[in-house]
C-alpha cells in the first residue's frame, strides 16, 4: 500500500509555486493545517484511486441527469472535480456572518427600492442609477411579502485576492442558481469518497433547505390556514439549470410547473391539475420577474402567468423571491454599498465588495475609459448570455469600440477591478493542478435573520489563467467543504433525502402535480409504443428482405405498406411504384433515421426523449438511466447503419428494441400504481391497440394467394411476438382466423387489441372523472362498444373474403370502426384531462422593445 | 368646467375568447388642475373580475378579467371631471419669457437636492418607446439657446413640430420608431409628443407624455356629432422650482380648459389605454372605439 502510494505520488504532489494567493498555501510554503488531511487522503488513494473516483461520480451524476444546458435541451454533464475546495470552521465564521450582513443589507435596499426611496430621496444612490436600471419594476411598487424580509433568497459570488481577504464581486437576487447543483455534488461527494468525507467532520447542507422550506411554509401560513401549496415555477426544460429546478423540486417535495400550468382565476392563483384548479400560495421563481406576467411586465412573454402580479398585489398568493429583486443584481450597487451600508446600519459592511465604477458618474467614468486596461467592464443589467468583458483582453480596435458604448451610454456600464482569485488544487490530467476559483454563497431568511449554506458552490477554472469562471465557459464545480473543529451532530441520516416536513402544514397534498405532466406521460406511454412497434415491424421485414428464400413480390408488396402505413410515413412505400419496392433500402433507411420525417422511428424516439425531459422531476433513478441509454443509442443510430442494410441490419435496432422493453419493464414492476403510472399505462394501450389495429389492417386485409399470405401472416405474428404461440397451438381452424385470434380477439395475449381495450376500461373506471351526468362517459361507450365489437365478431366472418374487391371486407369494416373508437377515446382523455388552452395572444401589439 | 366622457371600446374576435386578461388605463387621475368627481366602467359581458387601484405614477390603473367565452367585449367608461379655474387662468397669466434658462435649467437639474427634481430625472432618461438620438437633439438645439428661457423654448420646439409635421394617421403605428417619424414629418399625436419628449431628453430635460382627451368643438352653427372626439396625447417638461408644464405639439397651444388629462407616464408604454393577453379568440377582430367629451 505504501510502495503503491509512493509510486504515484508524482502528480499528487501539490505545487502552487507561482501562483499567488493558493488556498493550501496561503502566502507561505508550508501547508496550512486544515488541508493536511485530504491532501494525505487523496496520496493514500493514489492516482488510480483517484481516478477510479471521478469516474464513479462523473456516473452518478449521469445517472442523476445532472446537466447544465448550454443551447442544446440534452445539455452537457455537469462537471465535477473530485477533490473538494476546503474552508476552516474559523474562517468560515465570519464568511457567514458577513453574507448574513449582506442579505440583510439587501433585503433593507429591496424594501427601500419599492417603498420610500429614501436612498434617492436623501441623495445616497444618484437616481438614474436606480431608473436607468432595466430591473426596476415600476409596476412593482409598494409590492411587501408577510414578514420580515423581502429578500427570501440571496446569493453571493466571492473570490480570495491576494492578501487571502474575501472580496465579492457580484451578487444573485433575483432566482439565485446554484444551491441545488451544490447539493448534487455534496450528495456525490459523500458516496465516492465516503470515508475521507466522513472524517473530515464537514458541515452538512441540510439544515439550509430545511430553512428554506420552513420560511416558505411560514409565508404561505401568512395567508392560508389550509395546507398550502408551494409550486416552484420554471422555465422549461430548455433552460440552462433545468436540472437544478428538477432536483430541487424532488428534494423538496414541491412540484414543478411551468407558467402554462398555472392560471389566473377569480383573484388567485391556481394549478391546473387533474382534479381540476388548485389553489397555489407560494411559488418559488425561477423564472426572471420581467417574463412573470405578460399583462403587465414583457408583454411577449410566455413563461409566466397572465395577470400574476395583480394576485400577488392583493396579498393572496407569495412569489419569492419577489418581482422586482432583479434590480439588486446590479453590479452598480457595489459602488454605493459603503454608503448604503452606513445608512441603514450606522457601519460598513463586514465582507468587502471589489472596486467598483459606475460610468454614470461622471469621475468613474473619466478613470475607467483612463484605466479600461485594468478593468472588468460589465453591463448593470446583465442578458443571460452576456460575458464580463476583461479590458486587458481587447485588442486596440476592440478597445476604442467599447469605450464608444460605454461614452454613449454611460449609465449602463460598471467597470470592477481585476481580482486575481487565488488558485485551489484541482484534479486535471491526473494532476493537482492550482486553479483559479470562485466561490458562490447562498442564504435564506428566517423568521428572524438569514441562514447561510455552510458550503456554497464553487467553480474552478479549466487552465490555469482562467478569466471568466462562469458556467457557460466550461468551467468545474467543486463541492465545497466547511470543516468543523469536531463532528457534527447528525440531523438528517440520509442527505440525499428530503427533509421531514416539520410540521403537519407543510405537506403536500397528494397527486399534487400539474396535467402537463400527467399529459407528458400520456405521451411517453404513446410514443415508447410507436416506436417499439416500428422497430419490431423493421426488424422482421429487414430479415425477410435479406433471407435466402425467394419472397413473393406480393409478400414483398404488403411487408413494405405495412412500413408505411404503421409508420404513417406516407406516401412511403404506398405509391405502388414498383422501383421503390424493388430498391427499398433508401425509404426503410429515412423511417428509422430521418429525424425530421414525423412517424420515423427517430422522430418517435426524440418525442419520447422531450416528453421524458418534461417529466423529469417523476422519473425514478433507474428510469433515468434508462433514458439516458436510450439517448446514446439513439445518437449511435445512424452511425450503425453507416454501412446501409448490408450485413444484419435488424441487429442494429435490438439494443433500442431492448431498452424499450427496460422502460416498459420499470414502468410495469416499479412503480407505483398513482395517476402518473395510470396515464403513462393508458397511452401505452391506445396506442397498443392502434399500432395493432393498424398492422392487421394493412396486411391482412388485402387477400393474396395462399403462399404469399402465410408468409405476411407469419411476419405479422414475428413482429408481434406471438409467432412461437401459433406454431405450437393445435390448428382446428384456418391460419388465417387462428392468427386472427390471438392478434385480435385472444385476452391470454398482452399484445392482442382486445387485451388493451379490456386494460384501457380498467383505467378508465378508476379516474377522477369531471363530472358527467347519469349514465357513461363518452370515453366509457367507446371502449365498451369496441370490447363488444370484438367479443360478437364471428371469426368466419372477418376472413371472408369479398371477389370483388379481393380483400376480407368484413375485417376492415371492423378494424376501421375500433381504429376511429380508440382515436375519439384518446381526444376525450386529453379533452377532458389535459390542459386545452396553451398560449394567449396579446390584446394590443407591442411591437416595441419593452426592456431598457 | 365640467365634462362628461363617454369612453367606449369595443372589441369583436373572430372566434370566441374563453379567458382574457387586461390592464386600462381608461379613469381619468386627479391633477392639480383637475378632479375626477365621476367615474365608472363597465364591462360586457360582466367581468369576474376588477381591481382598481394607484400606479407608480399616481394614475388610476383598472384590471380585469373574464373568464366565460365571449366574442365581443365592450368597455364602457363614463367620467364626470371638474377642471379648475386656476388652470386656465394660470394660462393666461403666463409669460413664457420668465423663469430659468434652458442653461439653468440644467445646472439645477444636476445640483439640487429638492425632491422634485430627483425625481423628475427619471423622465430624463431613455424610457422602452423613447430613446433619445442625436438626429433628435440636432432637430432640437437651434431652440435651446442656454441664456433662453426653458419654457419660451420648448414653446417654440412645439411650434415648430407643429409646422413641420403634418397629421397623418395613415402614416404611422404604434411601434413606429421616431426617427422614422422625424424622417417623414408625419404622424399623429402620440407621435409628436414622442417626438418633443425625445428632443427634450436628449438635451438633457426631463419630459413625460400626458394621455387624455380634448374637447372638439363643431364648426359654428353645426351640431356636434356624438363619438366624434377621440383620446389625445400631449406632453409635459419640468422646469426645476417651476414644476410641470404641459405643450400640445399637435394642436401648437398649451393644453388648458379643453384638455382633460387622463394619466402619465414615460411614454404611451407606461399609460396605454387597455393592454393585455386572451386566449383564443381565433386569429383576427375588429376594434372600434368612440369618444364623447361634453360639457355639463
Amino acid at each position: 500500500m505504501e510502495k503503491r502510494a509512493a509510486e504515484n505520488l508524482e502528480g499528487l504532489q501539490y505545487s502552487a509555486a507561482g501562483s499567488g494567493y493558493d488556498e493550501v498555501y496561503g502566502n507561505q510554503s508550508q501547508i496550512q493545517g486544515h488541508w493536511q488531511y485530504l491532501l494525505d487522503g487523496l496520496k493514500t488513494l493514489g492516482v488510480q484511486g483517484i481516478h477510479e473516483r471521478q469516474l464513479k461520480a462523473e456516473r452518478i451524476l449521469r445517472d442523476d441527469g445532472a446537466t447544465y444546458n448550454s443551447g442544446s435541451p440534452s445539455g452537457t454533464t455537469w462537471q465535477l472535480d473530485p477533490v473538494p475546495a476546503l474552508i476552516s470552521s474559523e474562517e468560515w465564521a465570519g464568511i457567514e456572518s458577513g453574507l448574513q450582513e449582506r442579505a440583510e443589507l439587501f433585503d433593507l435596499v429591496l424594501k427601500d427600492l419599492y417603498g420610500p426611496r429614501d436612498l434617492i430621496r436623501l441623495g445616497i444612490m444618484p437616481p438614474e442609477l436606480i431608473y436607468s436600471h432595466g430591473g426596476f419594476l415600476r409596476a412593482c411598487d409598494g409590492l411587501s411579502l408577510p414578514g420580515e424580509h423581502q429578500l427570501v433568497m440571496h446569493a453571493t459570488d466571492m473570490v480570495r485576492d491576494s492578501q487571502g481577504n474575501m472580496q465579492v464581486i457580484g451578487d444573485r437576487t433575483q432566482a439565485p442558481s446554484g444551491s441545488g447543483y451544490a447539493l448534487e455534488n455534496r450528495t456525490v461527494m459523500s458516496r465516492v469518497l465516503p470515508s475521507l468525507f466522513r472524517d473530515s467532520h464537514v458541515h452538512r447542507l441540510s439544515l439550509f433547505f430545511q430553512s428554506l422550506r420552513l420560511k416558505l411554509s411560514s409565508l404561505a401560513s401568512a395567508i392560508t390556514d389550509e395546507q398550502p401549496r408551494i409550486v416552484i415555477l420554471t422555465p422549461g426544460s430548455y433552460n440552462e439549470t433545468y436540472f437544478e429546478h428538477t432536483y430541487l423540486a424532488n428534494y423538496l417535495g414541491f412540484p414543478l410547473v411551468q407558467g402554462s400550468d398555472l392560471r389566473v382565476s377569480k383573484g388567485f392563483l391556481w394549478m391546473k391539475s387533474l382534479g381540476g384548479l388548485e389553489r397555489v400560495d407560494v411559488v418559488l421563481r425561477r423564472v426572471d420577474d420581467f417574463y412573470c406576467d405578460p399583462v403587465e411586465l414583457k408583454s411577449d412573454s410566455r413563461l409566466g402567468v397572465p395577470g400574476l402580479l395583480e394576485v400577488v398585489r392583493a396579498g393572496r398568493v407569495i412569489v419569492a423571491n419577489p418581482m422586482g429583486s432583479g434590480f439588486l443584481e446590479n453590479p452598480a450597487l457595489l459602488r454605493y454599498l459603503p454608503q448604503i451600508a452606513n445608512h441603514f446600519l450606522g457601519r460598513e459592511p463586514l465582507l468587502s465588495s471589489v472596486k467598483t465604477f459606475w460610468c454614470g458618474d461622471p469621475q468613474d467614468l473619466t478613470y475607467v475609459i483612463e484605466n479600461i486596461d485594468k478593468l472588468v467592464i460589465k453591463t448593470c443589467f446583465r442578458k443571460p448570455t452576456e460575458q464580463s468583458v476583461f479590458g486587458s483582453s481587447l485588442d486596440e480596435k476592440a478597445r476604442l469600440a467599447l469605450i464608444n458604448k460605454i461614452r454613449h451610454e454611460p449609465l449602463h456600464f460598471v467597470a470592477q477591478e481585476y481580482i486575481r482569485p487565488s488558485t485551489t488544487p484541482s484534479w486535471n490530467n491526473s494532476q493537482l493542478l492550482p486553479r483559479p476559483s470562485i466561490l458562490r454563497g447562498f442564504s435564506v431568511a428566517t423568521n428572524s435573520s438569514y441562514n447561510v449554506m455552510p458550503g456554497g458552490l464553487t467553480r474552478v477554472g479549466n487552465v490555469a489563467d482562467s478569466l471568466n469562471l462562469s458556467n457557460l465557459r466550461g468551467a468545474i464545480s467543486k463541492d465545497t467543504w466547511i470543516l468543523a473543529s469536531e463532528p457534527e451532530k447528525q440531523i438528517s441520516l440520509l442527505e440525499a433525502r428530503p427533509p421531514q416536513a416539520a410540521n403537519h402544514a407543510s405537506k403536500q397534498p397528494r397527486n399534487a402535480f400539474p396535467c402537463r405532466v400527467v399529459e407528458n406521460l400520456y405521451w411517453m406511454g404513446r410514443y415508447a409504443v410507436r416506436a417499439e412497434s416500428a422497430l419490431r415491424l423493421l426488424r422482421t421485414v429487414f430479415v425477410q428482405l435479406n433471407s435466402t428464400y425467394h419472397m413473393p413480390q406480393e409478400t414483398r408488396q404488403v411487408l413494405l405498406q405495412t412500413v408505411t402505413q404503421l409508420t404513417m410515413t406516407y406516401p412511403g412505400f404506398t405509391l405502388s411504384d414498383a422501383a421503390t419496392a424493388l430498391q427499398p433500402e433508401a425509404e426503410l433507411l429515412a423511417v428509422v433515421l430521418d429525424g425530421k420525417r414525423s412517424g420515423s422511428i427517430t422522430a418517435n424516439l426524440n418525442a419520447l426523449l422531450e416528453c421524458s425531459d418534461q417529466v423529469r422531476e417523476m422519473l425514478s433513478a433507474d428510469t433515468q438511466r434508462v433514458i439516458n441509454d436510450l439517448r446514446d443509442e439513439l445518437a449511435g443510430l445512424a452511425d450503425a447503419f453507416k454501412q446501409g442494410l448490408t450485413a444484419a441490419p435488424e441487429e442494429a435496432l435490438d439494443p433500442l428494441v431492448t431498452t424499450l422493453l427496460a422502460l416498459s419493464g420499470l414502468w410495469q414492476e416499479s412503480m407505483v400504481r398513482g395517476l402518473g403510472w395510470r396515464f403513462i399505462d393508458m397511452g401505452l394501450r391506445v396506442e397498443k391497440a392502434l399500432q395493432g389495429l393498424s398492422l392487421i389492417r394493412s396486411s391482412l386485409v388485402p387477400v393474396l394467394p395462399e403462399y404469399q399470405q402465410l408468409q405476411v401472416l407469419e411476419s405479422i405474428l414475428l413482429s408481434s411476438e406471438v409467432l412461437i404461440t401459433f406454431r405450437r397451438r393445435d390448428h382446428s381452424g384456418s391460419d388465417m382466423s387462428q392468427g386472427l385470434e390471438l392478434l385480435l380477439h385472444d385476452n391470454s395475449n398482452p399484445r392482442s387489441v382486445f387485451y388493451q381495450i379490456d386494460q384501457l376500461r380498467q383505467h378508465l373506471a378508476v379516474l377522477p372523472s369531471a363530472v358527467h351526468g347519469a349514465g357513461l362517459a363518452e370515453e366509457d361507450r367507446f371502449m365498451l362498444e369496441a370490447s363488444s365489437a370484438i367479443q360478437l365478431s364471428s371469426l368466419d366472418a372477418l376472413v371472408a373474403e369479398d371477389e370483388k374487391t379481393l380483400t376480407r371486407a368484413g375485417l376492415d369494416q371492423l378494424l376501421s370502426r375500433l381504429q376511429y373508437l380508440l382515436q375519439e377515446t384518446s381526444n376525450q382523455i386529453s379533452t377532458k384531462y389535459f390542459d386545452q388552452i396553451k398560449v394567449h395572444q396579446q390584446l394590443v401589439r407591442t411591437d416595441w422593445d419593452e426592456e431598457l | 368646467m365640467i365634462y362628461r366622457i363617454r369612453h367606449i371600446t369595443h372589441y369583436e374576435y373572430e372566434k370566441p375568447v374563453t379567458l382574457c386578461y387586461n390592464r386600462a388605463y381608461l379613469l381619468p387621475r386627479d391633477t392639480d388642475y383637475q378632479s375626477c368627481t365621476e367615474s365608472q366602467i363597465q364591462i360586457s359581458p360582466a367581468h369576474t373580475l376588477g381591481q382598481q387601484r394607484i400606479d407608480y405614477f399616481g394614475n388610476k390603473a383598472y384590471f380585469f378579467s373574464l373568464e366565460q367565452p365571449h366574442r365581443e367585449l365592450k368597455i364602457d367608461v363614463t367620467s364626470e371631471i371638474r377642471v379648475h379655474e386656476s388652470k386656465y387662468a394660470r394660462e393666461c397669466e403666463l409669460d413664457l419669457d420668465f423663469g430659468n434658462t434652458c442653461g439653468q435649467a440644467l445646472i439645477a437639474l444636476q445640483e439640487s437636492r429638492e425632491l422634485p427634481v430627483l425625481e423628475a430625472r427619471e423622465f430624463v432618461l431613455n424610457s422602452p418607446m423613447i430613446k433619445a438620438t442625436s438626429s433628435l437633439r440636432e432637430y432640437a438645439r437651434a431652440s435651446f439657446g442656454s441664456n433662453r428661457p426653458l419654457l419660451s423654448a420648448v414653446r417654440e420646439l412645439t411650434e415648430r413640430i407643429y409646422t413641420d409635421f403634418t397629421y397623418d394617421p395613415e402614416s404611422t403605428s404604434i411601434a413606429t420608431p421616431l426617427d422614422e417619424v422625424l424622417l417623414n414629418k408625419r404622424g399623429v399625436c402620440q407621435d409628436f409628443a414622442h417626438l418633443a419628449i425625445g428632443c427634450l431628453r436628449s438635451l438633457g430635460f426631463p419630459a413625460r407624455y400626458v394621455s387624455g382627451y380634448l374637447e372638439t368643438l363643431p364648426p359654428p352653427g353645426q351640431e356636434k356629432l356624438v363619438g366624434s372626439d377621440a383620446s389625445h396625447a400631449w406632453f409635459a417638461v419640468f422646469s426645476p422650482g417651476e414644476g410641470w408644464f404641459e405643450f400640445d405639439p399637435t394642436n401648437n397651444n398649451m393644453p388648458a380648459e379643453h384638455h382633460i388629462t387622463t394619466a402619465w407616464g414615460r411614454d404611451y408604454g407606461d399609460v396605454s389605454p387597455l393592454k393585455g393577453v386572451f386566449f383564443d379568440g381565433g386569429k383576427s377582430q375588429k376594434l372600434s372605439v368612440s369618444v364623447d367629451v361634453s360639457r355639463l
